[in-house]
């Protein structure tokens, strides 16, 4: 645990200044690759259909999952293509699950005429009890029934069913099952404890001020200024930091300027300007004194559409002039310290929790590491960019960290894969809500929350309040 | 270690009023984090014991181990002397305690703490981790060199080897594919339509989109631009012209770096031209002139593939501009205005110029060119042959008179064409060659029909007095 490192060494601070101040090192990560060439994006057309992404992924997974049935049912179970079942036949099929949901925002409905539609407000979940599965592969689609949870599932997923067809052209479920982790290298971790710090959903920008000193008290820990000596060479273990998006917050976003009239706008900047100078000073703080990866989030001066290429070094003047400051992309993967890191910030569980029924954040994660897919709603409702060659957001090497940033609150959980892969799933909390990082510890796969927290007039009713305990 | 810092703190507390925290006291005396926080605690208990005059306020700063809602973290809190021991007692394990801050007022609020710090950050951004406790071997800025050479390989290599597809892609959609160049450039070269540093700007441009073979033509530019800041009359008309063909450059980006060396000389290209004008340049324009011609034919030719209905228009049409008046500088921005007349120019022009057509920057440094000949052709009168468009009336079999509009040649001289004083300058410099010639005579003579077909500009009120 990390608290009990900071606590193996004296209190020193409460006395009269003594000696000079200790001066810790940091530790050097032995090794860091960044190995996301695949989310990296040359020159961008974008004359494709999208239709081509489905059809290389399934082409990429049918013999993953070939495999998989395999195993699960025995080796002899015939293993068919849609167009080749037979009625009442006992058969696996492997395709994509198509979800129809009604009350998925249509475009094509809101624009057409003769409806007379209002636009749909967004809302939380678009689930709905009359939702279906159809499952489809390169020629066909089949209505999926029985033994599958539908809300379990999204549009996207590759699985492959057991069962038969019905003879309403129903394909009734027996079993199902996914592709499951791949297949992991082993974990050549460090021997002492290192640690990398996650935090994401720093939110600035915001003009709400409150979650400033948390920041503040967050970049003083992790740059050894805060704490007693024992905390900071506890800090020095700290080997990398790594901030998985939405650095900025939403209202930076927002386009009120296009709506007002122009003499009332004309001098003003968007409100991203400030919050990129307030983030490059804070990173120039964090560079200085330890290697930050830099994530782009929904809400960050970069593409929408995934994979989010990596912001631009023009933004930050002054901290790129450390080479220990990286701008990475969205999803993000790397080999840190002999552990393969691999997440993104967010926008992959956020769009799945809108379409399934499910409402933990870790467990969304989960669903998509055993999907072996990381966003298997794009490019139905979440953007991406139309490949065609080859579907890049496929697992094809298990990490042993799997994170997603921008999650409403810290959770952690350790999966242990068939093949006896380990894997730590990482919600890294929205720090401009919860005021809360975390941080890992490489040499056992531990994950431990750390919250900042000050105080303002409100708290002093709350501490009342957990005395009167 | 003295005891002055006893009574800097003193100072700053008691007289100035200020919220002092470790990290500002750290940055403003110099010392280790941790020596400021003794140094805080110190005057905290020295004050206290003497319990005279003003009660000092305190906020401490609390870590270690916590349990909230069933897990357990590791909590940093900053808190107030009267919420301390409360969160003390909670921890299961203190890892550390120290004094935050040492003010003279209670604090409602941390904001005014976060502000302090902030100020105090904000100055010293450079030495901010160097009074920490951690250093970090990796940290080291770059130096300025380091970082101009990074930023060059980026740019260098992207555009490289996406010139080719780029390039390709050029007629698809007109935009440069690669994501810096266009956003750089365009707003350079909208702007750069307004500035008199024409000139500069397009050194910029350039120096952007091309590699290090450019360094040599930046050398180059900087010593042509020495003359270029003369400017007159005729420079700032050149400088115009000059901003036009940064304009077009974002779509010639990828196209120009295919050639290294003719767009670099095309950057001098773009310099030379305001040399001219500037008779006391002259020397330097010889010389580089070799070049021109043999950039600008380089250049154009490659740019055959970007041909475009709109291109030509815009080519003509500024070609048509540049000729006309250099009072019109201002006329528009680089929007191809279809022009009836302009369509005359571009089919027949002799096949040397038929490459040059498509695109505005081969047309703007042919131009250029052209000005650069005319000077060195100055005075000295050519008989050429150019076709033009005539309406041939003939008989047809069923003895309609059927009129066409037929390209002929036709042999003609400098001198013939006199119609605009403010086109003599340019008139008299003919280039050399006869097919540059060509444009320039059709512009001009284009340009003296349009005078009547174009809607007069408000330019027409500046007229040569």
């Amino acid at each position: 645990m990390f608290s009990d490192l900071t606590a193996q060494k004296g209190a020193t601070l409460l006395a009269p200044p003594a000696l000079e101040g200790p001066v810790f090192d940091r530790v050097c990560p032995s090794s860091y690759t960044n190995c996301s060439e695949r989310f990296k994006l040359g020159e961008r057309s974008f004359s494709r259909q999208y239709a081509h992404i489905y059809a290389t992924r399934l082409l990429q997974m049918r013999p993953v999952l070939t495999k998989r049935a395999q195993q699960m049912w025995g080796a002899d179970i015939p293993v068919k293509k849609l167009c080749e079942i037979q009625m009442g036949e006992q058969c696996c099929i492997v395709g994509t699950i198509f979800k129809h949901m009604d009350l998925q925002p249509s475009i094509l409905r809101e624009i057409s005429e003769e409806h007379n539609l209002l636009p749909q407000p967004p809302r939380a979940k678009y689930i709905s009890q009359s939702d279906e599965l159809i499952l489809e592969d390169e020629l066909q689609r089949i209505k999926l029934e029985g033994a599958i949870e539908v809300q379990n599932f999204v549009t996207g997923s590759v699985i492959a069913v057991y069962g038969a067809e019905k003879n309403d052209g129903k394909f009734m479920v027996e079993e199902y099952c996914r592709a499951e982790l791949p297949p992991q290298s082993p974990r050549r971790g460090p021997h002492a404890d290192r640690f990398v710090l996650l935090a994401s959903g720093l939110g600035l920008g915001s003009g709400n001020a409150d979650c400033l000193l948390g920041l503040q008290l967050l970049v003083d820990m992790v740059t050894g200024q805060l704490g007693d000596e024992g905390e900071q060479s506890g800090v020095a273990r700290i080997s990398r930091v790594l901030l998985a998006g939405n650095l900025l917050s939403q209202s930076t976003q927002d386009k009120d300027s296009i709506n007002k009239a122009k003499y009332l706008t004309k001098k003003t900047q968007a409100g991203s300007v400030e919050a990129i100078r307030m983030l490059d000073e804070i990173l120039v703080q964090l560079a200085a004194s330890v290697p930050v990866d830099l994530m782009p989030g929904e809400f960050d001066p970069t593409n929408y559409t995934l994979p989010q290429q990596p912001l631009h070094q023009c933004m930050f003047p002054l901290s790129s002039a450390y080479p220990t400051l990286q701008l990475v992309s969205n999803p993000f993967q790397a080999d840190i310290d002999g552990l393969r890191f691999l997440g993104t910030s967010g926008q992959n569980v956020s769009d799945i929790y809108k379409y399934s029924g499910q409402e933990d954040y870790i467990e969304i994660l989960e669903s998509t590491l055993r999907l072996s897919h990381l966003t298997p709603t794009a490019p139905d409702t979440l953007g991406c960019y139309p490949f065609y060659q080859r579907d890049p957001f496929i697992l094809e090497e298990c990490p042993h960290v799997y994170f997603c940033g921008n999650a409403p609150a810290f959770q952690s959980k350790r999966v242990i894969g068939a093949d006896g892969q380990d894997v730590l799933l990482v919600a890294i909390p929205e720090f401009s809500s919860t005021q809360t990082a975390c941080l890992v510890n490489l040499r056992n796969l531990e994950c431990q929350p750390i919250s900042f927290s000050a105080f303002s007039a409100e708290a002093e009713e709350e501490s009342e309040m957990d005395i009167s305990h | 270690m003295d005891d002055l810092y006893l009574e800097n703190i003193d100072e700053f507390v008691n007289d100035q009023n200020k919220i002092v925290t470790y990290k500002w006291l750290s940055l403003t005396l110099g010392v280790h984090v941790n020596q400021a926080k003794q140094m805080l605690y110190h005057y905290l208990e020295q004050k206290r014991k003497e319990s005279s005059g003003t009660r000092l306020h305190a906020t401490y700063l609390v870590s270690g181990k916590f349990t909230q809602n069933g897990n357990t973290c590791h909590k940093v809190a900053v808190v107030r002397e009267d919420q301390l021991e409360g969160l003390k007692s909670k921890m299961i394990v203190t890892a550390s305690i120290h004094v935050y801050s040492i003010q003279k007022v209670v604090l409602k609020d941390s904001g005014p703490l976060f502000n302090t710090d902030y100020d105090a950050i904000k100055e010293n951004l450079n030495i901010c981790s160097k009074y920490s406790a951690i250093r970090c071997a990796s940290a080291v800025p770059r130096s300025s060199a380091e970082i101009s050479r990074l930023q060059e390989i980026a740019q260098g290599t992207p555009p490289a080897s996406e010139g080719q597809q780029a390039a390709s892609k050029l007629s698809m959609n007109g935009h440069s594919p690669s994501a810096l160049k266009p956003a750089t450039q365009q707003p350079k070269g909208i702007m750069g339509m307004f500035a008199s540093k024409a000139a500069s700007k397009h050194h910029e441009t350039s120096k952007e989109v091309k590699t290090e073979a450019k360094e040599d033509s930046v050398a180059a530019e900087a010593s042509n631009s020495k003359p270029t800041s003369k400017g007159s009359a005729m420079s700032n008309f050149f400088g115009k012209t000059a901003t036009r063909k940064t304009k077009p450059s974002p779509q010639t980006a990828e196209v120009v770096i295919k050639e290294e060396e003719a767009s670099s000389a095309a950057s001098p290209a773009s310099k030379e031209e305001d040399e001219p004008s500037s008779s006391s340049a002259a020397k330097q324009v010889p010389a580089i002139k070799e070049e021109k011609p043999k950039t600008s034919e380089a250049a154009p030719k490659k740019r055959k593939d970007s041909k475009t209905k709109a291109k030509r228009l815009e080519r003509s049409d500024s070609e048509d501009d540049k000729s006309e008046s250099q009072q019109k500088k201002r006329r528009r921005i680089k929007k191809p205005q279809p022009d009836s007349s302009d369509d005359e120019i571009i089919p027949d022009s002799p096949p040397a110029r038929d490459v040059k057509t498509p695109s505005p920057p081969p047309e703007a440094e042919v131009k250029k060119e052209r000005a650069t000949h005319t000077e060195d052709a100055g005075g000295i009168k050519r008989r050429k042959r150019r076709k033009v468009l005539k309406s041939k009336t003939s008989l047809d079999d069923e003895g309609c008179i059927v009129t066409e509009k037929v390209y002929e040649s036709e042999s003609y001289s400098d001198s013939e064409d006199d119609f605009v004083k403010s086109n003599k300058q340019q008139l008299s410099k003919q280039p050399a060659t006869g097919g540059k010639k060509v444009e320039d005579k059709k512009s001009q003579k284009k340009s003296a029909a349009n005078k009547g077909t174009k809607q007069a500009s408000i330019m027409g009120f500046f007229q040569k007095k």
